[in-house]
């Protein structure tokens, strides 16, 4: 399969529909294994660190989003 | 050699470990790698032999251009209206060789009169903006002020 061969498969396989909830969660789920294989050396290192931006990640985001909930109506 | 307030100082040859030569070579190499790894995501740690992150990056940028493409987020060109149109340009530009991925990813083109194509334009910024942090990170890797 050439390239752009590929590039169409995918293009064919892509039509996400995700809630807001699941776009957040996988946001945060990616760019924290990101960083922590970025920021940190040590195995244990990375997923403590993995855990913690992704904890942060959700807490903050949720956060947010409930304190913007009253400007919704 | 003595400084202002009597101190000893070091010429810019002694204080330095490594001759001049070396140094501009480093720098030339980093150069290399902080390229390669803007071009093509995770080519510049595979360079230094940094496999895991090379995986990682390659596959982060490649997630968050599928997903945000198939979210038909916003990939901005360079005809901009405003600054926030070139800055948005600026860090789709970041992705490398992805963007045009994500260009042939969007055969539909951009939808963002509905809240999924505004998340995938943020999906491809975000691609964009750590693919440069990736890449800084390669080059400072490269001139050895990181590990």
């Amino acid at each position: 399969m050439t390239a752009w061969g590929l590039v169409g498969l995918l293009s064919a396989m892509i039509a996400v529909k995700l809630s807001h909830f699941q776009a957040l969660v996988l946001f945060a789920l990616v760019i924290s294994i990101a960083f922590g294989f970025l920021g940190r050396r040590r195995p244990m290192d990375r997923v403590k660190y993995i855990l913690w931006t992704l904890l942060l990640f959700l807490l903050i985001g949720v956060g947010i989003g409930w304190a913007m909930y009253p400007f919704s109506h | 050699m003595s400084g202002e307030e009597g101190l000893p100082v070091a010429s810019a040859e002694e204080a330095s470990p490594v001759p001049p030569s070396r140094e501009a070579r480093r720098e030339a190499i980093a150069f290399v790698v902080a390229a390669a790894s803007w071009l093509v995501p995770g080519l510049g740690h595979a360079l230094l032999k940094m496999w895991g992150r090379a995986v990682i990056c390659f596959l982060t940028v490649g997630v968050l251009v599928w997903v945000g493409a198939g979210m038909r987020g916003n990939l901005f060109n360079s005809r901009g209206n405003d600054a926030f149109d070139s800055l948005g340009y600026l860090a789709d530009l970041g992705t490398g060789g992805f963007y045009w991925v994500a260009k042939s990813l969007e055969k539909n083109g951009p939808d963002v009169s509905r809240a999924d194509g505004d998340y995938g334009t943020r999906f491809l910024a975000t691609a964009g903006v750590f693919n440069l942090l990736a890449a800084l990170h390669a080059y400072e890797v490269a001139r050895g002020h990181k590990v």
